[in-house]
């Protein structure tokens, strides 16, 4: 019975937050005397976002040194201001980056870590936005929240060095209504209840609070951006053509002189800092075609006509090979990008590979390799042998000979770490529920896993089997992060190439360290690549970026397959490989996947917002495109879209998103909570 | 083909309970034990005749794993039907019923009809929830209750279909306002015009029956 108790409340099920009083939490205390002292007017510069007059600011919270660490640069990271403040009676949340980039930063990493601070500023966060806060107070170390929107995107971890994630909940409960869960002491719901009546009402009828949120913060207009840079856009950005084609979304909830109201605007101007030609052509690129998105009937047909036309188009232009003149063609917009990408090339071949090798086996030109592969992939035969440098187990300029060595040690250490779960006897297991659950699902879970592949086929199929002792042994080295569905679907290719029980291990480790972000408990990683989509998307299409805010698409949830595993459902088994092959290069970006998305996603744009599609008709769209995606178009289109983008879009995407390696923080890796299966 | 109405349904329970083996029976009336396991939602849809109308089933099969909750939960919004499914060889996937329904009564509309299944019921001999108990749990949850098996089909027809009937059944006596989509009831187009007159164009002017 000890065990079922230790399963329910370990596998973690949220109950839904029951009403938990805060005031006998110390923080309520704690704050009660802090918040009052602040009510200091605000800096002029806070109070004239988006509106003509001013309007008064009463900061009710001010916190300096509340860092972001973008750790992808060593030990730097960006220190700045939290701050709560009422504004005609609503509650807002900001926080503004520090100028310059605090200590230890080498100069050279400065200047990246520039590009990213105003990413993250937050200008002007309705609190009615946030769905929820997480609050981590770990005994050692800095204390952090992490704030994540109703819209599901979650803001990257904020850690206070100066301590204070009490009294900002204290103060925040005197302005909004927050029950913490009783479940998840580190999950408090948030709500914002400007009406009084409202208020005393859903606090007595508490299990619909978290519906009444969604409801109360339908729209989406939150911001990663800000304090735009003026000194580096110029008046280019000034004029974009852009802001025209927003006016359609200002179907806003806010008042008018609302500071969130314009949020999305200055987002834009701060992404459009795309050079004039790029931004030129898109939007001028994107912009045809686009209607009120009623959905009639003709319109269907027109746009079938217009599909075929560009994939005949395109034929032909395959053949030109000439970028730039293509390019200057600015009448078939979207064909541009279509054609842009170069011609796919052919795979590499033995002979090829052995010339990229010095006598010892060292790879001379790894940069080479990695864009031979990225534009042709691989030839099956050498998979093996390739593979294990893309994805990092072998280092390009290691000998033959210390391979052969590195192998033999790491096959050693493969035998040790299985040996630790081999040797649970049945009597420990029956005491050890955490290992027979997670036994228990990588069990079930490899039977379901590429059987219709005939190396996976059939009854008792011995390769079964050795998929599930990788996992469980995976999931012993890397306890943490333990196993999760879709480690499986990575998995499967590789043993698959490998045929060899340590080398597939050590190289799926290799690929987790890059994508476990993805598996992480608390989705971190998942909402961090959904996020830089987002950006990504409202930089290269803004049209389809306003229609997925109007329709409520913006979590993207729709493309939580094709991130989580990159795209392995959507494709074939021999498809998969050659992708997943050419984004593990990292030739053009380390987030060439996320380019993906956007590429297919344009392709499929004129449908998307021609037919009106909601939340649930795109998601079905999207699953339904499995096994219907031309693979070598897509990466053409993501080769043009990555090279437009250029450093714009890589300050779409925040420091540490997978696949870059993560964020090392004081308590591990990966979330640790008890239930980590 | 065109339908009186279209119904959305969702899928829910633990991971492993046979969510997509159930789905997979009913709409092509097979068994298959090695289908790939669910990541985010899969789609299945069937037509079937209720009181002389044919009626679209539209069905999300969610994933059941716990970290994808988050994800999942949004696919919730809007569905008229779900299917509460655990294993019944697996006392866990019973226990975690509540927080499976609590999830679904917050996220979905109030008037989502709930049938409650428990899976592969020809497994009796391994048995670890008794039919009692399921029954005992619906009945204080206000569901809906069979035991079924994706594998012998046993029930699987009889616990979409009954689920359809309380839906529709709803829909005669006014309980949802059909034009408003949010109830996971889209009105078809190619209906003869029967009682009520609820089924228009895509205007969808006519509201319910009284
Ligand atoms: N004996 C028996 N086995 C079943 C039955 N239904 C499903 N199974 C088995 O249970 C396993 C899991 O079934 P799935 O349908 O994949 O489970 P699911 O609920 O969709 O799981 P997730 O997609 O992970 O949420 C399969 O491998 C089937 O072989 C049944 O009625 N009887
Ligand atoms: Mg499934």
């Amino acid at each position: 019975m000890r065990g079922e108790a230790a399963a329910d409340a370990g596998a973690g099920y949220p109950r839904s937050p029951e009403p938990h009083d805060l005031s006998d939490d110390s923080d309520y205390a704690a704050a009660a005397a802090a918040s009052a002292s602040i009510h200091a007017a605000i800096r002029s510069d806070m109070a004239d976002i988006g509106s003509e007059e001013t309007a008064r600011v009463d900061v009710v919270y001010e916190k300096e040194r509340v860092t972001i660490h973008p750790t992808q640069y060593g030990s730097s990271r960006i220190s700045g201001k939290l701050r709560l403040y009422l504004q005609l009676g609503a509650l807002f949340l900001s926080w503004e980056p520090n100028e310059g980039v605090d200590s230890f930063s080498t100069s050279s990493v400065t200047a990246e870590i520039e590009k990213y601070r105003n990413l993250y500023t937050i200008q002007a966060l309705p609190v009615s936005d946030i769905r929820f806060i997480r609050r981590y107070n770990p005994t050692f170390g800095l204390e952090y929240i992490i704030i994540v929107l109703s819209s599901g995107l979650a803001f990257p971890p904020f850690y206070f060095y100066n301590g204070g994630t009490r009294e900002l909940f204290a103060t925040m409960k005197q302005h909004v209504f927050i029950i913490r869960s009783d479940d998840d002491p580190t999950l408090f719901l948030v709500n914002d209840f400007e009406d009084p009546l409202q208020k005393s009402l859903s606090s007595l009828e508490l299990p619909g609070v978290a519906t009444v949120a969604n409801a109360m913060s339908r729209q989406n207009s939150f911001s990663f951006a800000g304090s735009v840079n003026e000194a580096r856009h110029g008046d280019d950005a000034k004029h974009g053509g852009p802001s025209s084609i927003y006016e359609y979304g200002s179907k806003q909830k806010h008042k008018l002189n609302d500071p969130g109201r314009d949020l999305s605007l200055q987002v834009l101007e701060k992404f459009s800092l795309v050079t004039k030609f790029a931004r030129d052509t898109t939007s001028s690129l994107f912009r045809e075609n686009h209607s009120s998105g009623s959905h009639a009937y003709g319109r269907q047909k027109q746009e079938h006509v217009w599909d075929n036309r560009i994939s005949d188009k395109y034929k032909d232009q395959q053949i030109t090979q000439d970028d730039t003149s293509v390019l200057s063609d600015s009448t078939e917009s979207d064909e541009l990008l279509l054609v842009w990408g170069k011609k796919r090339g052919s795979p590499l071949t033995v002979d090829e590979w052995r010339a990229f090798l010095d006598p010892e086996g060292r790879i001379m030109d790894s940069k080479a390799l990695r864009k031979k592969v990225f534009y042709g992939g691989v030839d099956h035969v050498l998979r093996k042998e390739v593979w294990k440098f893309l994805l990092g187990y072998h280092e390009y300029d290691s000998t033959q000979a210390e391979r052969e060595y590195l192998a033999a040690m790491k096959r050693e250490e493969y035998e040790a770490i299985k040996s630790q779960w081999k040797s649970i006897s049945a009597t420990q297991a029956k005491r050890f529920t955490k290992f027979r659950e997670r036994k228990g699902l990588i069990d079930k879970d490899v039977v379901r896993t590429d059987r219709a592949v005939p190396f996976y086929e059939g009854d008792d199929n011995r390769n079964v089997v050795v998929l599930r002792d990788i996992l469980l042994t995976y999931s012993f080295y890397n306890f943490d992060l333990g196993y999760c569905q879709g480690m499986s679907d990575f998995l499967a290719p590789i043993l698959h190439v490998m045929e060899d029980e340590s080398e597939s291990f050590w190289c799926f480790a290799s690929l987790m360290e890059r994508l476990g972000g993805n598996f992480n408990r608390d989705q971190n990683g998942m909402h961090a690549q959904l996020l830089a989509l987002s950006k990504l998307v409202e930089l290269l299409d803004p049209p389809l970026h306003n229609y997925f805010r109007q329709n409520d698409c913006l979590n993207y949830f729709f493309c939580f397959r094709w991130v989580l595993i990159q795209f392995k459902r959507e494709f074939s088994f021999d498809q998969i490989m050659l992708l997943w092959e050419v984004l593990w290069t990292q030739y053009l970006s380390e987030h060439f996947h996320l380019y993906l998305c956007v590429a297919i996603l344009k392709r499929y744009r004129q449908r998307i917002i021609g037919e009106g599609m909601d939340f649930d008709t795109l998601l079905k769209f999207i699953n339904e495109l499995s096994g219907q995606i031309n693979i070598d178009q897509a990466i053409q289109d993501a080769e043009a879209l990555c090279t437009i983008a250029g450093d714009n879009g890589a300050a779409c995407i925040p420091p540490g998103t997978p696949p870059s390696l993560p964020v090392e923080t004081d308590g591990g890796l990966y979330l640790q909570e008890d239930d980590v299966l | 083909m065109s339908y009186a109405y279209l119904f959305k349904y969702i899928i829910i329970g633990d991971t492993g309970v046979g969510k997509s083996c159930l789905l997979l029976q009913f709409t092509d009336k097979r068994f298959q034990p090695v289908h790939d396991l669910t990541i985010g939602v899969e789609f299945g849809a069937r037509m079937i005749t209720i009181d002389n109308k044919p009626i679209k089933l539209q069905i999300w099969d969610t994933a059941g794993q716990e970290s994808f909750r988050s994800i999942t939960r949004s696919y919730y919004r809007g569905a008229a039907g779900a299917l509460l499914v655990y294993d019944i060889t697996r006392r866990e996937t019973f226990n975690h019923l509540a927080s499976w329904l609590e999830d679904a009564r917050q996220h979905a509309n109030a008037n989502m009809t709930v049938m409650l299944i428990g899976n592969k019921c020809d497994l009796s001999h391994r048995r670890a929830v008794s039919y009692e108990e399921g029954e005992q749990f619906a009945k204080e949850n206000g569901l809906v209750f069979m035991e079924a098996s994706a594998k012998t089909a046993q029930n699987v027809e009889e616990a979409f279909i009954k689920t359809a009937g309380t839906i529709y059944k709803k829909i005669q006596d006014g309980v949802f306002d059909v034009s408003n989509e949010s109830y996971g009831i889209k009105v078809g187009y190619a209906v003869p015009n029967a009682s009520g007159g609820g089924a228009g164009s895509s205007s969808q002017g006519g509201g319910c029956c009284s």
